[in-house]
């Protein structure tokens, strides 16, 4: 049986008197696609942010490949960020740097790789996504689309062995969502392990290994798509997919 | 003639015996090889406050600004006489006995007065010159006025900080008394018909009489003791043996009426060489030097202003264990008293007051002081330029796997640099003017020279026109400066 990549237990999560996140105990395998949808406010993003320590968890545990997040000090905590990649809502991308300068930024100065090296990889990664001609452009003039493709390039570069999506497309024209979800589709394709908080339904549907239906500050479900979609068996569920799918 | 300190002066001594509780009784109990000691150093460094001819003024003396006067020819004799070389330093009157007492300085000869409170502070050598007091008045009002009782209803002038000061304040009745700095200062007011009358010392109203034919002196009839009118060398309390040796060189000074046949007349020569070439551009190399100096503070501060103000922003915004918070604390604390303290008077604490640890030099102190300064400022501004940089950038550079540390030094500087740029800027210019304050330590810069072309050549308004322009070419070639290069991080 293969090791968990991600496991979390007990997580809980307070702001102030605000109780997000009430013991939450899942595991992630690896090569596992999690979609994890529910209604606003439901802790989703919390969640995602608690799995690489963006936010301090209140208690419980956070492990990543059996380390345990929450004990660790500042350094351990950097080096296993390197292996989660995160990709956020607002793409997040260095407005002061060229495309190309943001995806070198991290390997130079924390893995320390060399100029050409990093060069090369940076170019190899925006082939990847469908953007190498706009290297040296700077964030300011990429359509959200675009945007997001350098940010998921850039998340790609640390060569991580998770990848972490917080609403990657709820900023975008509609347009623009197809292109982003492609790429993701085929990082799931290659096997990289994911855990995409989204609102996107048909990449959940045709992408997911499982859905994490999450609402009240716990999981309520843990199934497969076809399950999911088909039976819900919360009251919570069903309210929200009647909603959502008229 | 002078008296008192300054009040602000006074609170910079009381400060700095507070710091150093022990460091001037013990100076007085040593025993006593203060004699030994200069002679030993080989230098006699002379302070004196050269804005009263003619005792002690500037002139051109072969197209070097120097000071010279009666009182420099004594300090010159009475070196001599210990064998050692004479160095003077110039300051305001008010800073002369702190900078004694704080050793800038081995003897004071500035026309003090060896008055009974001063005596409580510093050693007095023999009385070197008896004056007196005049009141210098406008040609035109000669019949009006006949003495100090004539200015009933009027206004009298009088240098802060001096004995005819207080005595036209104590010995009038219905007048007003304006005090002021500067004695040129003075008789421009008088000039403008701000003031009725300016009192001053004999040879000083001479002097001012016979090179400006629209003045005149008229008797001032105080009521004086002879202490208050004679002028003594003041040394370091304790100084015994320094003092009894000075001592013989005054008698010897007065036993051949020195004063009366030599020095006053040779002082009297440089004024009248003064006022020969009073244009302003013969004075060019004046305001040169107090360009450079200007520049010279303004760009070291702004340097090191901004290195402090990166350091203190940061511990203003650690967090976390005990240490992070003190830190914290310190730098709150720091940003808060400087900005709640006026920076003359940090300028002056820093040179007389770590003068006491450390023998800084003018220049130096006043750049340490303006950079301690403008440290707190600026890290005001880069701490709300950090805070204006979106936190989904440091998230972002945190989930890279980035230190606390490179995220602040790769993501969020260099943006909240480019956002607070302006704000930088103007500090920038800020600076270029408020450099000015390091003037009252006699760092020669645009202030202090202009000071110097005003007390050389009696005119009181033209010197201010030039540095005043000089300041707004200055400001406004900077400002263009930093224009340029906003724009250009614009296009980045």
């Amino acid at each position: 049986m293969t090791k968990p990549v991600i496991e979390v237990e007990k997580l809980a999560k307070s702001f102030g008197e605000n109780q997000v996140l009430k013991e939450i105990t899942e595991q992630v395998n690896p090569g596992q696609v999690i979609v994890v949808i529910g209604p606003s406010g439901g802790g989703k993003s919390t969640f995602l942010r608690c799995l690489n320590l963006l936010e301090t968890p209140t208690s419980g545990k956070v492990a990543f490949e059996g380390h345990d997040l929450t004990t660790m000090d500042t350094k351990g905590v950097n080096s296993l960020r390197e292996k989660m990649g995160m990709v956020f809502q607002g793409f997040n991308l260095f407005p002061n740097m060229t495309v190309l300068e943001n995806i070198k930024l991290a390997p130079m100065k924390v893995k320390g790789t060399d100029d050409a090296s990093a060069t090369k990889r940076a170019h190899e990664l925006l082939e990847r996504v469908g953007l190498d001609d706009h290297a040296d452009a700077f964030p300011d003039s990429l359509s959200g689309g675009q945007a997001q493709r350098v940010a998921i390039a850039r998340a790609l570069a640390m060569d991580p062995e998770v990848m972490l999506f917080d609403e990657p497309t709820s900023a975008l024209d509609p347009e623009m969502v197809g292109e982003v979800l492609n790429v993701m589709q085929e990082l799931a394709k290659e096997g990289m392990t994911m855990v995409v908080v989204t609102h996107e339904m048909g990449f959940a549907k045709s992408v997911a290994d499982r859905i994490w239906f999450m609402a009240d500050g716990y999981i309520q479900e843990n199934n497969t798509p076809d399950e999911f979609f088909a039976h819900p068996e919360t009251e919570r569920a069903k309210d929200f997919l009647s909603k959502i799918l008229m | 003639m002078k008296k008192r300190f300054g009040l602000l002066l006074a609170l910079i001594a009381a400060l700095v015996m507070l710091v150093v509780p022990v460091g001037n009784t013990t100076h007085a109990q040593a025993a006593d090889n203060s004699l030994e000691k200069i002679q030993k150093k080989g230098v006699l460094v002379m302070g004196t406050s050269p804005d009263y001819p003619p005792y002690e003024f500037q002139a051109t003396v072969n197209g070097k600004s120097t000071v010279v006067g009666m009182d420099v020819q004594i300090g010159k004799k009475v070196a001599k006489d210990l064998g050692v070389k004479l160095k003077i330093k110039s300051m305001s009157f008010d800073s002369l006995l702190v900078a004694l007492q704080t050793g800038k300085i081995d003897m004071i000869i500035s026309g003090m007065n060896p008055t009974p409170a001063r005596r409580k502070n510093v050693a007095f050598t023999h009385t070197y010159y008896q004056g007196g007091y005049d009141i210098v008045i406008n040609k035109t009002d000669k019949a009006k006025y006949k003495n100090k009782d004539s200015f009933s209803g009027g206004t009298l002038g009088a240098q802060t900080g001096t004995t005819q000061y207080n005595a036209s304040k104590s010995q009038t009745k219905n007048t007003t008394v304006k005090g002021m700095t500067s004695q040129s200062d003075l008789i421009l007011a008088l000039q403008s018909h701000k003031l009725d009358g300016v009192a001053m010392e004999k040879p000083s109203a001479e002097a001012y009489v016979s090179n400006n034919k629209q003045l005149a002196a008229i008797p001032s009839d105080f009521n004086m003791s002879s202490s208050a009118t004679s002028s003594a060398i003041a040394f370091r309390k304790g100084s015994t043996s320094l003092v009894n040796k000075v001592n013989k060189t005054v008698d010897q000074i007065k036993k051949e009426n020195l004063v009366k046949k030599d020095y006053l007349p040779a002082a009297g020569k440089y004024l009248k060489t003064n006022t020969v070439n009073t244009s302003m551009t013969h004075y060019w190399k004046a305001f040169l030097t107090g360009i450079e100096y200007t520049l010279i503070i303004t760009v070291c501060s702004v340097f090191f202003g901004f290195i402090i103000g990166i350091l203190l922003a940061l511990a203003r915004m650690a967090k976390g264990n005990f240490f992070k918070n003190l830190l914290r604390w310190i730098a709150t604390a720091y940003v808060e008293f400087i900005r709640g303290t006026p920076m003359m008077v940090q300028v002056m604490f820093v040179y007389f007051g770590l003068g006491l640890f450390v023998n800084l030099p003018a220049l130096t102190s006043g750049i340490i002081a303006i950079s301690l300064n403008s440290g707190a400022y600026v890290a005001e501004y880069i701490r709300g330029g950090i805070n204006s940089v979106n936190i989904g950038q440091t998230e972002a550079a945190r989930s890279l796997g980035m230190s606390n540390g490179e995220t602040m030094r790769y993501v969020v500087l260099p943006q909240a640099l480019k956002n607070i740029w302006p704000s930088l800027g103007n500090e920038f210019i800020t600076l270029i003017k408020d450099s000015s304050i390091v003037s009252i330590i006699g760092v020669t810069e645009l202030i202090y020279q202009s000071n110097i072309v005003r007390s050389d050549t009696y005119r009181g308004v033209a010197p201010i026109v030039v540095i005043m322009v000089l300041y707004f070419i200055l400001t406004f070639t900077a400002s263009r400066i930093l224009n340029y290069f906003e724009r250009k991080m614009q296009h980045d």
